[in-house]
This record gives structure tokens, sequence and C-alpha cells, in this order.
């Protein structure tokens, strides 16, 4: 199926209040996806075809290490969870190991059993041992002994699913690490490209779950809301939307994009299909911007969601406010120089 | 030996280009006019340009080399309008005459074509498309094209239209056959409509391939050269020593077996499948500065990759 066509067949399917994920001609309300509203007002949802909850909105691990201090990372995870977030995001590379660390300093005190803690390896093509050897890493600054998610970063580059899936690459270390108790679930990410994670999924292995961008510009570019929800959907593969914002929320600061962040936010959270939405939070004041959208949540109706795709159509046909899609700007400097790739505006 | 030539409909081209970005590069105005003047005495007669390189210097770099022998060159340029209107395509084609000293083009292409919409913009009403048309009409231009660096998918998308282009240009080299592969997908439709093959890139942009050890320019240039239906390879050639090499490699041309080029493939698929060295797909490096602003994109010092 052409890009085009699967646009044209998105945007119906919306048009007619039908979930993506759903065979035609099952309707169902955008949220009924298992959802539930925690005591705390954060909605929490079940993840993919497993018996467990998580918090609709998630905290991006990235940006815990761009706190101004380890105190104030602390804080801000402290009042997330106390606010009902469980959902824990991270990566092994993420600035340097300073976010694991942070956030392990955050989650030691017993915070550890009220967090569904996910991080993720950055083999980036190399072996299991290595796979292996960056999952004791991460343990060991997160301050624990298992995790519930491990997911391989940044399945970027066009040539990532072959590498993954080969003899002692990294889905045999995902296999082992589950075999020995050290991870309940795991899965993928990526930003780039949603026919490499079509690839993954294509490729057969039992996924738990799949991460990658949501929000009203994907929606009509290069479309993982497209060609990959769906698929997960399918299989029961718990969906972890990121990029509500654009990764850097570019949109915002251009005044004839008609999109607010709250409008931004709640989109990414009401695509029929979507478990968690994870979002990068480095301060107090924008995590608490996100906690009142996550506990006023109602999500959008089917033409909420087709109005919101439309008023940023301008913008959104070559990717220009999409460019983890369009550029280099998002890989980080390891995923790069294992795809030896230029590291131009790598530092930024 | 003379550079061997192949037919466009009846017209005579070289089976190797001169690329006007890189003649831009060359250090003055003295060597590149060299570099004209013996590649037309060596029977190399394309002349590519863009109306966009240099900001205009390569057009009129080409247009004082060739003064006086503009008749023996197929001398084509670019427009690069980057989906605004007919108006903005046609005073394009007026610089670019101007600067290239003559009264018409023997091609006229479609620049850039590398953004997911931009076959919707060139295509809707006062396009570019329809500024090819018209200046056909007029005269000035006797064949019309398009070229892109990015994506198989995008000149599919203008290829769709059934719009009788006359060539399409596009990066044709042993590392394009194993990523996003125009050979694979572009040549074949292009062929079937009758659009003839331009390559480029045969070194992958900025000869990464040649530097890392992976291949000789030689092997390079003559793979390039070898492409079932290709009518000719552009070539960037930013120096006089450059120039020596590569017009050797063209006019002592044999062409490549299909399985000698299979066995260059083979040797370069384990460094091609991320597209480590082809930037212009892969990365923004090689996206220029007026597309990017056209299409709301930062500028190459905010986003260089």
């Amino acid at each position: 199926m052409s890009r085009r066509q699967a646009r044209r067949d998105f945007l119906a399917r919306l048009a007619a209040g039908v979930s993506a994920g759903v065979a035609a001609g099952a309707a169902i309300a955008p949220d009924a996806s298992g959802a539930q509203t925690a005591p705390s007002g954060v909605p929490r949802r079940k993840f993919g075809r497993h018996p467990d909850m998580v918090s609709a909105l998630g905290i991006g691990g990235h940006h815990v290490g761009n706190c101004a201090t380890v105190q104030d990372a602390i804080a801000l995870v402290h009042e997330a969870v106390d606010n009902g977030i469980t959902f824990c995001d991270n990566a092994w590379e993420y600035n340097d190991h300073r976010s694991e660390e942070w956030l392990g300093a955050a989650l030691r005190g017993g915070w550890r059993d009220r967090v569904f803690l996910m991080t993720k390896v950055c083999t980036h093509g190399r072996d299991a041992s290595v796979a292996m050897q960056m999952l004791e890493e991460s343990l060991r600054r997160l301050g624990t002994d298992h995790l519930d998610l491990w997911q391989i970063h940044a399945v970027v580059y066009d040539n990532d699913p072959d590498l993954a899936y080969r003899k002692n690459g990294v889905i045999e270390a995902l296999d082992r690490a589950k075999r020995e108790g050290k991870v309940r679930y795991v899965g993928f990410s990526g930003h780039k490209d949603p026919r490499i994670h079509k690839r993954m999924i294509d490729l057969g292995y039992a996924w738990d779950s799949v991460q990658f961008p949501i929000n009203a510009f994907d929606a009509q570019f290069r479309s993982f809301q497209q060609i990959v929800l769906p698929e997960a959907v399918k299989r029961g593969i718990a969906v972890l939307g990121m990029k509500p914002f654009q990764g850097r929320g570019d949109p915002f600061h251009h005044a004839d994009v008609k999109l607010t962040p709250q409008q931004a936010l709640r989109y990414a959270m009401s695509v029929p299909g979507v478990t968690v939405t994870i979002t990068g939070m480095e301060s107090l004041d924008v995590l608490r911007q996100n906690l009142a959208i996550a506990k006023s949540f109602v999500p959008m109706t089917a033409g909420e969601l087709q109005q919101t795709v439309a008023a940023v159509a301008p913008h959104a046909g070559d990717g220009r406010f999409e460019i983890y899609k369009t550029s280099l700007a998002f890989d980080d400097i390891v995923t790069r120089q294992m795809h030896e790739q230029p590291l131009l505006g790598a530092e930024a | 030996m003379p550079v061997p030539h192949r037919s466009l409909k009846g017209v005579s081209v070289s089976i190797i280009g001169i690329g006007g970005s890189s003649l831009g590069d060359v250090k003055d105005d003295s060597e590149a006019g060299r570099i004209v003047a013996e590649a037309l005495d060596a029977g190399i007669n394309f002349f590519d340009n863009a109306w966009e390189y240099h900001d205009g210097a390569s057009e009129e770099r080409v247009g004082r080399a060739l003064s006086g022998k503009r008749d023996r060159a197929f001398l084509m340029t670019k427009v690069c309008s980057h989906g605004r209107s007919r108006a903005v395509a046609m005073q394009q084609l007026e610089d670019s005459l101007r600067r290239l000293k003559t009264d018409h083009l023997d091609l006229w292409q479609i620049h850039e074509v590398i953004y997911d919409n931009d076959p919707d913009l060139h295509f809707a009403p006062d396009g570019a498309v329809e500024a090819l048309t018209q200046a056909k009409q007029q005269g000035k231009v006797r064949f019309v094209g398009f070229t892109g660096h990015k994506d198989p998918d995008i000149h599919l998308a203008m290829l769709s239209h059934r719009y009788p282009f006359d060539t399409v240009q596009m990066p044709l080299n042993p590392f394009d056959k194993n990523y996003r592969s125009f050979a694979e997908r572009v040549v074949p439709e292009a062929q079937r409509q009758g659009v003839a093959v331009i390559g480029m890139k045969s070194m992958g942009g900025g000869g990464e391939p040649v530097k890392r050890g992976a291949a000789t320019p030689q092997e390079l240039l003559r793979y390039a050269m070898s492409v079932p239906g290709i009518l000719t390879t552009v070539s960037g050639i930013d120096s006089y020593d450059v120039f020596r090499q590569n017009l050797a490699v063209a006019s002592s041309f044999t062409p490549m077996s299909a399985s000698e080029m299979a066995a260059l493939e083979a040797r370069v698929r384990p460094i091609s499948g991320d597209g480590r060295l082809e930037h212009y797909k892969a990365t923004k490096i090689y996206d220029a500065a007026v597309g990017r602003m056209q299409h709301g994109f930062p500028s190459a010092t905010e986003l260089p990759a």
C-alpha cells in the first residue's frame, strides 16, 4: 500500500470513528482500551495483551537527566508518582548515563515498587553479550534487580531489523534476560521510519511493546499511526507513544501553527490504541502542566482527532516539525557511531 | 579516443557530464575554463547546472566558459522554485538564460525534488510543471525533467502523473543498489515511460567511499555509466586533476557486465545498508538552503545533518 493510500484510509477510519487497530466495522470509543481512572486522576491502561495496568502519561527518561540537579530530579519523580504516574522511561545511553543514575536515585527507598520501570539497551547492532553487559549496568544505576520492560533503543536505520534478528544479536539477549528473571517484558523503540518498525514486527518476534512518535503531524507524514499502530494492536503489543510535542516543541514557536500544548498532549493520549504517552519533563512546571491535562483527561472524539490533524496539515507534509524522522538531529552519538553516520550537530 | 555518446530522442549526448556545482568549486575561472574547453574537445558536451548553485555563480561561470562555444554544448540547468508558483519558475528561467548567455536551454529540470510533498506542490495548478510546459512551448527549452537525491518514493510519485518528462536524474552507484534504491525502483519505471535516466553521485556525493578505500574512482564511475538504460552520468569535477581522471574513464569506457556490477554491489553491501555512504539520502547534509527555507526547515547551521 502506498503512503498516500494509507493516509486516505487512515483519515477515513478516523472519520468513521473506528479505531485504527480494530477490524473494519468494529466501532469502539477511543478510550476503550481497558482504561481505568486511578484515584489520583491520571488514567491507567492495560499494557497490551498483559494484565498490568500503567499510567497513560509516562516520564521521559532523557529529560530526567536534564533537571538542574539530582535533587530536582528526585523531587520531580516523587511528585509525578505521588500524582499517579507509574510509567518511567529511560535508556542506557541518555545523557551519558546520568538519566539512569538520577532516576535510580529517585527510586531508592521503596519508590521502585510503585513504578513500571523501563530502560533501553543500546547495542545498535552489536552482540548479545554487549547487551547483557549494558543490562547489568542499567540495573546497577537504577538500583533494582529487575526491569518491568527492556526495549531495544533507537531502531532507526534501515538495516537495524536485520542486525537485531541476526544470530547472536540483541534479540537473543532479550530472551536471555527474560529467562533469567531480570526483565519481565521486552520491546523496541525508534523515531525514524514506520517501515523499519513494520519490519521489526513482521520478522515475527513476540514483542510485548513498541514505542514510536504519536502526534498530529505523524498522522499524515511517514505515519507510524497508519502503518505500525494497527499491527501492534492486532498482536496485543502495548503501544508507547512519544514526542507528543514533536521532540522539542518546535511548532509552538510558530504563530501560524494552530496547536496548543494542551491540544497536542490530549491528541497523543487520545489516539485509539495508545497505551501510554511518554514525554520529557525537566521541571516541575512542565510536570504540573502535563499532570493537569492527564488528570482531567477526556479522550478526543473522532471528530476532534480529525480536526487536530487537519489543523496542522499545512505544516505536516514535508516533516519540517518531525526532524526526528527527517534528519539525524535525534540520533544519539553512540547510535550514529555504530552506523558510521556523520556527527555533525550531534552535540547540540 | 573521443568520449562515447548516446541519443536523447535523436540528440547526441556524451556519457559523462560536467557537474555545475563542483565546477563552481574549481579554484578560479581560468582552471574552470580550461576544463570546459578540454571537455568539449574530448567530446563531452553535457553541462549540468542549477539556478541556485553558488547563488548563481556556477551558471555565470559556465556562461563565460561557453562564450562562443554554446552551440557545441548540450546545456542543462535546473529551476529552484521549491513549491512556489509558475511565475517564480519563469523568472528563474530568465535569470538562468542571462547568466548562461544563451537564448535557450537543451534541458531544464526541476531541482531537488526531495520533500515528500514536492510532487503535490510541483503538479499543483500554477506550479513548476506548468512552467516546464510553457517554456517548451516558447522554445526556450528543448527537453524537460526533474532531479532529486532523497527517496525513490518521491521520484515515483512524480512519475505517477505520467507527465511527458524527457529526463529524470537520480543517484546511481553500487551503494544505492543496497539502500532505498533508485536503480531498483525508479529506473525500470522511467524506462517503461520512455524517460531518459541521468545518473549522479557516482562516488557517493563527496567521495567518501573512495576516501575509505571501499572502491576506486574508476570502478565507481564505470559502474554508474554502465547502469542499463542510462543516458549520461553527471560527474562532480572540482579540479583539473579530477577532470583528467574522470575523462580517462569515460574515454576508454566499456560497459561493466551484469556480473561485474553484481560483484561490486555485493562487495560494498556490508557498508551500504544504513546509508552511511549515501549522506544525500540519509541526512540533511545535501539539502540546499532555498529548499529548506521554502519547506520551513531549519538552516544548515541549525540542522546540519
